[in-house]
């Protein structure tokens, strides 16, 4: 196994067991807020990816000062794309926290089996 | 004004905003403000998809003038523009219908905000179907799902609001998918726009096979879970059953389509024709298409609730568009297209049936419906006919698209899967008949309910869009030849 190229693309790996974490989480926990904070680790794994991909290493900030050019900037696309996708992370939770307290209305708890039993 | 695709949707985008607004108002004037709207945007559609029928000329247009390889490029492709008339004219149908049908689903006070969601859905959806940037495709995506999550919960009772969280926390674990699977791309092509994606991705594929295969399997399960494919289907049925009616039929009949369509536009803009055809996920496609056939049949086959009953019919139906792109001959997936619309004219119908039959008679169960054919004639015969469709008998929009499904099975070497349409097309046939069967030929002994039956009986703006997908489903049938050519044409000119 090549060694050198995982740790040279370690970033990558990290983002890809957190999201795995994340997944995890939502797929295993039984509260309803846990299973938000899963989707929330998940979505940051990729943010996390996104980032990592957009570096370049010995980059600088993609800033063009005319008196002195550097000689290589970093990516500044996957970051600003990335602010939309957390945004949409924030929308996506926010409305799922607000059903959440909608569900505790209905049933009195947020433990997902005991939704099962009310039915 | 005849270059501005951007329209198609602004145009329903502030209307959607200023709905509140309006409500605070004058709440009445919300459900004929959303009729016009999609009566507007149904008009532009049909002007770009009529003036593409001799030249097959795509309209591209760059928003902001940020020329295409930096800024979002939105193309109007024939396909784009025929899906753009199926999901405007639709909606046009399914907002006349919501008129009257919302005021006895939903709370009245929510009336207002409901027509926001509606018509944000039908923004992002034709947004999800004109654009040609994949990054603005993602936001998109999330648009319809969480404004599609809103229009299941609007109902507001316990059941909606559950099966709104499974949807909600499902479609965010398959967003994340497509969001990893973008930047995927992005690291391989550089590119968001697709057209240029494209062609770098056609150059460069041999030297990353395992971060393809990745790519692939992501963008496959994240767009699978978004479009109920059988596996990940399991948010489906609660929430299609639970949503008020005319949110059943843009649910079913359109939402899990563009997700269809925006992997479409991957598999033959970016990944290119000659790169699906021998990718292996078209295997993966194929076999749970083909399950999908089956196990949603059966499964809708032990439902008693009408509506549960139809949406795992769409998780069946939804495999045999999977079949479709699964087999990927050119053919095959002109079959998939065609059964796309007609399913989106049947499933449309059905739903809007069931709504029409509750909020006459009040029933919901299967075994209740006795003597709908007499007492709602052009009900029940519309919902025969979208059943027939079901089914895929002769006449009908669905007979083509499963004949031809069954040949190219046949074509492309997988005969078997001939066996799997039959047995599910006699499952179809299992779950409607016994629905058409009580409509018609079994009569109440003690009919206390024929007073209820008669007293609060449907408006013409209910009945007119139930009428009008079932002619729409007997057009397809009967002059699909000519639809079908175009079809080929066009789906032809998008594999290029």
């Amino acid at each position: 196994m090549n060694w050198g190229a995982l740790i040279a693309n370690f970033p990558y790996l990290v983002s890809v067991v957190v999201f795995g974490i994340g997944i995890i989480i939502v797929l295993t926990q039984s509260n309803l807020l846990k299973k938000v904070i899963g989707l929330n680790i998940m979505t940051s794994a990729v943010f996390l990816f996104y980032i990592a991909f957009g570096n370049i290493e010995g980059g600088v900030a993609p800033i063009l000062d005319p008196a002195a050019p550097a000689e290589l900037y970093i990516n500044p696309l996957p970051s600003g794309l990335i602010l939309t996708g957390i945004v949409v992370g924030f929308s996506t939770s926010a409305f799922a926290l607000a059903l959440i307290v909608k569900m505790y209305a209905h049933y009195g708890t947020i433990n997902a089996p005991d939704f099962m039993k009310m039915r | 004004m005849a270059k501005v695709p951007l329209y198609l949707i602004l145009g329903g985008l502030i209307p959607s905003f200023a709905m509140p607004v309006l409500a605070r108002w004058k709440r009445e004037a919300c459900a004929p403000l959303a009729v016009i709207v999609c009566g507007g945007l149904f008009a532009l559609a049909l002007y770009f998809s009529g003036g593409m029928v001799g030249k097959l000329q795509p309209i591209y247009q760059a928003v902001a003038d940020w020329s295409p390889p930096w800024g979002i490029e939105i193309a109007i492709e024939p396909v784009s523009a025929l899906m753009a008339v199926l999901i405007t004219g639709l909606y046009l149908l399914i907002a006349l219908f919501s008129c009257r049908s919302l005021k006895k689903e939903i709370s009245v006070d929510s009336i207002g905000w409901y027509y926001v969601e509606f018509l944000l859905c039908m923004t992002a959806m034709l947004g999800l179907v004109i654009t040609h940037d994949i990054f603005n495709m993602y936001v998109f995506i999330e648009v319809v799902g969480i404004s599609a999550v809103a229009l299941v919960v609007s109902k507001g009772d316990r059941y909606s609001t559950e099966a709104s969280l499974k949807y909600l926390i499902l479609a965010t674990i398959g967003s994340g998918f497509v969001l990893l699977a973008i930047g995927m791309l992005y690291m391989i092509t550089g590119h968001l726009n697709m057209r240029f994606a494209g062609e770098v991705f056609a150059q460069n594929a041999g030297q990353y096979p395992y971060m393809i295969w990745v790519m692939m399997t992501l963008f496959v399960v994240g767009f699978g879970i978004k479009s109920a494919l059988f596996p990940l289907h399991l948010w489906l049925p609660d929430a299609h059953a639970s949503a008020p009616s005319p949110s059943s039929a843009i649910l079913s009949g359109l939402v899990v389509k563009v997700y269809i369509i925006a992997l479409f536009k991957l598999f033959f803009i970016v990944f290119g024709n000659a790169f699906y055809q021998q990718s292996n996920i078209r295997i993966l496609l194929l076999i749970l298409g083909g399950a999908a056939m089956l196990f949603g049949s059966f499964f809708a086959f032990v439902q008693l609730d009408l509506k549960r009953r139809l949406a795992y019919s769409t998780v069946a139906q939804l495999g045999y568009i999977y079949l479709g792109l699964g087999l990927a001959t050119p053919w095959a997936i002109v079959a998939a297209f065609y059964h796309l619309v007609v399913h989106a004219l049947m499933k449309t119908c059905l739903f809007l049936c069931a709504g029409a039959i509750s909020y006459q008679t009040g029933r919901k169960k299967v075994t209740g419906l006795q003597n709908i054919g007499y007492t709602m004639p052009l009900t029940a015969a519309s919902f025969t006919v979208a059943a027939f469709s079901m089914v895929g008998l002769p006449l009908t929009g669905g007979f083509i698209s499963k004949y031809l499904l069954a040949v190219e099975s046949m074509g492309a070497h997988y005969p078997y899967f001939i066996a799997l349409l039959v047995l599910s097309g006699l499952l179809n046939a299992a779950y409607y008949f016994p629905i058409i069967w009580q409509f018609y030929f079994v009569n109440e002994k003690d009919p206390p309910e024929r007073r209820v039956l008669q007293k609060d009986k449907i408006p013409f703006t209910m009945q007119l869009p139930i009428v009008v997908t079932a002619a729409g489903i007997i057009v397809l049938g009967t002059a699909g030849v000519a639809a079908y050519g175009y079809l080929q044409q066009i789906v032809v000119h998008f594999l290029g």
